[in-house]
């Protein structure tokens, strides 16, 4: 080749270095920061405040004072808040628990038959909202259930009753047993599974190994979700509003609601400080969950091959297992949730009464004919889709300063933006209430949808973190490094390199987000306005105004949609949508 | 292109030294290899001079322009100081086809669309990688993609070139090509060029002059033949080219003609000629590479060196000839022979000159 340095790289006069506009990067980066610390202070600081004042926060001659804790605490019946709070959570942690590592073990490490279709079905209901799950159980295992009607002609009375703490932590316990399941799942997948066979080989058996080997080794993964179920059995507020109110048990969430929202005269020194506590407890579980995953990397056995471990077998019990958790899906998944399609199809759903004369259309058009009700689809639609979009742009800038940025407070700004994991859905409603309700100028936003944008957007940028962060954690820094050294600034590299090779993980991010904000509906009911409704607020309302039609009808629109995006998101995309 | 210059360069992460007082002077247009093992603070001095670690304390500069100086608080993010940095992963970005990375730095630099395009070709005809600018950079080979990567860092005439173990993701086959190309290409462009690797073949055949680090640290300075034959210390010697180590005392301080005699733990002595000067008692460490050393016939004399005897521990075949590990005062030693031996104990005629005497005891690595 005759070509030499002079003709190759000499031929033209030297480049002009590239002059990036001096400190963009500081100012999208401090931008941000500032954002989000503003975003994520927004509700706690109106809730810290109002708990220390002797009014209502908006009112005028307040003062501080330390009176609304002891006050609180001598509320009549707010010890039992307490304790029934603590048993309910408790008793679900204990059923999700049981059930979720039972049907890891059985799905995910058996030769059951149809083990991998149960496994699938054993999740849905993580996709769909607890407040729809409550409705679907309602319809089969409800008062006028259809079950319960079909056990009470046969026997004297139903062996259930879903209006007590039992029955409540039942439906919580089944819908929250997908966490566990997942974490087991993922714990086992990446177990050696030498270690198994090693115990095999030395001579124990299928259920000795299982005992001594595989429940061990699944121990961090338990034990950490099941903090991650207490806290969400904490913060949950559908099931004891749907099935705890009118029973008159009584929860933090509920009494939260119950006296800041539902109550004529609120007394704000009383919920704020109610708020706090709940703020409190739930910051101590989440320290504890950090400090558990920091345990279970000591744990966690890597092996160096990719072999899938050796199915358990299980030879006569093959098929009589296999029935159980038919059953079960059946008893749990299917059936709540089918029964709750089926009724937004029929006028009444009765075991007395042939469904073939009950069928009708008469919901859908019932649920036309109310402008409320449309609006609030339509509304969900455009906070999901509007606002996943603008959060999945947060998170996205978030994790690049956090992680792929020289920035000075990223390690600070890290931590802010993961806080509102400790932040309860109850606690971010009334603060943003607050929030708009304190800061002047905010009050246009007040009455509509996007003061639910915000508020979602704050309360999930943790899950949106955690659907971005582990690619760019694995994206090699000689991509950005290669940028940055040929002359590109922070910003400039973000935008044309990394940024690109995190699409995949931004299009999940917006799908996880997208789901979530569509079944959100615990921020949302201390937040909406005539005229900024979603689906969430208005399943409340009919609900209350007892429209089990409506209500089925709408929870259909909302589990048709989330069903079309999962199977979408799943099929073409290969998102996973948990974990 | 310009000079590189060095000083004091320190890097603390806590107490750990990852740089410790490094000084290089590079001029103009010289190949200067940065070689040393993992952890020996060679890649944080890359990374230091290309921005992306900033020191602890000391001074960078190239040509006229400094990158970096502790006291007066400068520091040039990388995008300011022009480098041409080549990755050990090579860094394609997987979402842009091999035009589009090698041009991108033109378009930071808004260099016009028909000289891009130009020089794009031109540069990508250097590496001879003209016909693949439409390919994505998983469609390329290793050896391909590192071509890619070189052309991407060429294309903007960087002032100084910097290489961070480039073949090392080569197989065994593709690097000794690779590294021929590469001296060619060297030849040809004549830039300043920081090469950091671990592989001594590497260093020994492209290099102008080898730094060797170890522990942060400079262990020496120098050309090709003056690390291979007249290494500072035992650490060079042991990590440059294959090296027996034998321990002993100095029996007989050096005469006029620098002739030092040492006798091993066994009472063998041997004479090693050096320009050190350790005293009568000294514990000494002294040194021969394998291929200075013979096995003696019985009725060998020791002309030119000495003679020991040696038990034998252990020999393989490797292919062509054998290697004999032996036991020679306490040493552990190895030498090749073309014949095989079924003797326990051997005779080895170690030379007077062109061994390697430490006045150091720090080798206590056997072979």
């Amino acid at each position: 080749m005759s070509l030499d340095a002079s003709s190759a790289l000499g031929s033209s006069t030297a480049d002009a270095l590239p002059r990036p506009l001096p400190g963009r990067d500081t100012i999208i980066q401090y931008g941000m920061a500032l954002l989000t610390v503003v975003l994520i202070a927004a509700p706690l600081l109106p809730v810290l405040y109002q708990s220390f004042l002797d009014r209502a926060l908006y009112d005028s001659g307040q003062q501080l004072t330390l009176g609304n804790f002891g006050r609180l605490l001598r509320t009549e019946g707010f010890a039992l808040v307490i304790w029934s709070t603590f048993v309910f959570a408790t008793l679900t942690t204990v059923i999700s628990q049981t059930l979720g590592t039972l049907a890891a073990v059985l799905f995910g490490r058996t030769d059951m038959p149809f083990a991998r279709l149960f496994g699938e079905l054993f999740l849905w209901p993580i996709y769909l909202s607890a407040l729809v799950l409550s409705f679907g159980w309602y319809t089969i295992y409800g008062p006028a259930g259809y079950l319960t009607l079909l056990v009470q002609s046969i026997f004297d009375g139903a062996p259930w009753n879903l209006y007590s703490l039992p029955g409540m932590a039942m439906i919580a316990g089944v819908s929250q047993a997908p966490v566990a399941y997942i974490y087991c799942m993922s714990s086992a997948s990446i177990t050696d599974p030498t270690l198994e066979e090693a115990a095999r080989v030395t001579g124990a058996g299928t259920l000795r190994t299982l005992w001594r080997i595989t429940l061990p080794l699944l121990m961090p993964a338990i034990a950490y979700s099941a903090v991650l179920n207490f806290t969400v059995g904490l913060e949950l507020l559908a099931i004891p509003l749907v099935f705890g109110d009118p029973a008159g048990i009584t929860v933090l969430t509920t009494f939260l609601y119950n006296n800041g929202v539902a109550s004529a005269r609120p007394d704000h020194g009383l919920v704020a400080t109610a708020a706090v506590l709940m703020l409190a407890v739930v910051c101590v579980l989440v320290w504890l969950q950090g400090r558990l995953l920091g345990n279970t990397r000591r744990f966690v056995t890597l092996g160096g091959k990719a072999t899938r471990p050796r199915p358990f077998r299980l030879n006569s019990l093959r098929w009589p297992l296999c029935i159980v958790s038919a059953i079960y899906i059946t008893a749990t998944v299917v059936m709540p949730i089918g029964a709750l399609l089926l009724r937004a199809f029929t006028s009444l759903l009765s075991p007395m009464v042939p469904i073939s004369e009950v069928l009708t259309l008469g919901n859908f058009a019932n649920m036309l004919e109310y402008p409320v009700y449309p609006r609030s689809i339509w509304n969900s639609l455009i906070v999901s889709s509007v606002g996943g979009v603008i959060a999945t742009a947060m998170v996205a800038l978030i994790a690049i300063i956090v992680l792929r940025s020289d920035f000075r407070w990223r390690g600070a700004l890290h931590y802010v933006a993961l806080f509102p994991r400790a932040v309860p859905g109850v606690v971010a409603g009334i603060g943003f209430f607050y929030a708009f309700a304190l800061v002047p100028g905010l009050g246009g936003l007040r009455n509509t949808i996007w003061i639910l944008v915000a508020a979602f957007t704050m309360h999930f940028i943790p899950v949106g973190l955690g659907a971005v962060a582990p690619m760019l954690l694995q994206m090699s820094p000689d991509f950005d490094r290669a940028a940055r050294t040929q002359g590109a600034d922070w910003w400039t590299t973000s935008r044309r390199i990394v940024l690109p090779l995190l699409r995949p993980a931004l299009v999940a991010c917006f799908i996880i987000l997208f789901i979530t904000f569509f079944k959100e509906y615990t921020t949302a009911i201390f937040l909406f306005a005539p005229g900024s409704e979603v689906i969430g607020t208005t399943l409340l309302q009919a609900w209350t105004q007892g429209e089990v039609g409506l209500v089925s009808a709408l929870a259909t629109v909302q589990i048709l949609v989330i069903g079309v995006c999962v199977t979408a998101a799943r099929a073409f995309l290969g998102v996973k949508l948990y974990g | 292109m310009a000079e590189l210059l060095i000083e004091n360069l320190h890097k603390r992460y806590g107490p750990v030294k990852a740089i410790d007082d490094v000084n290089i002077h590079v001029a103009d247009g010289e190949f200067v290899t940065l070689l040393g093992p993992s952890g020996c603070g060679k890649s944080t001095t890359l990374g230091a001079i290309a921005g992306l670690d900033q020191p602890t304390s000391g001074r960078i500069r190239v040509g006229t322009k400094t990158y970096f100086d502790g006291e007066k608080g400068i520091f040039l993010p990388p995008e300011a100081r022009h480098c041409g940095l080549v990755f050990q992963s090579y860094a394609l970005w997987p979402h842009m086809t091999v035009y589009d990375n090698v041009v991108f730095p033109l378009k930071l630099r808004k260099v016009s669309t028909a000289d891009c395009k130009r020089r794009v070709e031109e540069s990508l005809a250097l590496v001879e990688m003209e016909r693949f600018q439409d390919r994505y950079p998983h469609q390329l080979s290793g050896g391909q993609q590192q071509r890619v990567a070189l052309a991407r860092t060429l294309v903007y005439q960087p002032e100084i070139l910097l290489l961070d173990e480039p073949l090392s993701n080569l197989d065994a086959k593709l690097r000794d090509r690779a590294r021929t190309w590469l001296a060619e290409l060297r030849t040809r462009l004549g830039l300043t060029t920081i090469y950091v690797t671990h592989d001594q073949v590497e260093a020994l055949a492209l290099s102008d002059r080898i730094v060797v680090m170890n522990g942060g640290r400079i262990s020496q300075i120098g050309s090709p033949q003056e690390i291979y034959t007249r290494p500072a210390d035992s650490f060079v010697a042991d990590f440059i080219g294959t090296t027996n180590f034998l321990n002993g005392d100095v029996v007989g301080a050096p005469d006029g003609d620098g002739q030092t005699l040492v006798s091993l733990a066994d009472g063998q002595r041997v004479l090693i000629k050096s320009d050190k000067r350790p005293s009568l008692g000294d514990k000494v460490t002294f040194a021969y590479r394998p291929e200075q050393m013979r096995l003696a016939a019985a009725n060998d004399r020791a002309i030119g060196g000495s003679i020991v005897e040696a038990d034998v521990v252990s020999h393989s075949y490797v292919g062509g000839r054998w290697q004999i590990g032996l036991s020679v005062g306490g040493n552990q030693i190895r030498i090749e022979t073309q014949e095989a031996t079924t003797d326990r104990q051997l005779r080895l005629w170690l030379p007077v000159t062109g061994g390697i005497l430490f006045t150091e005891r720090n080798h206590g690595k056997s072979h």
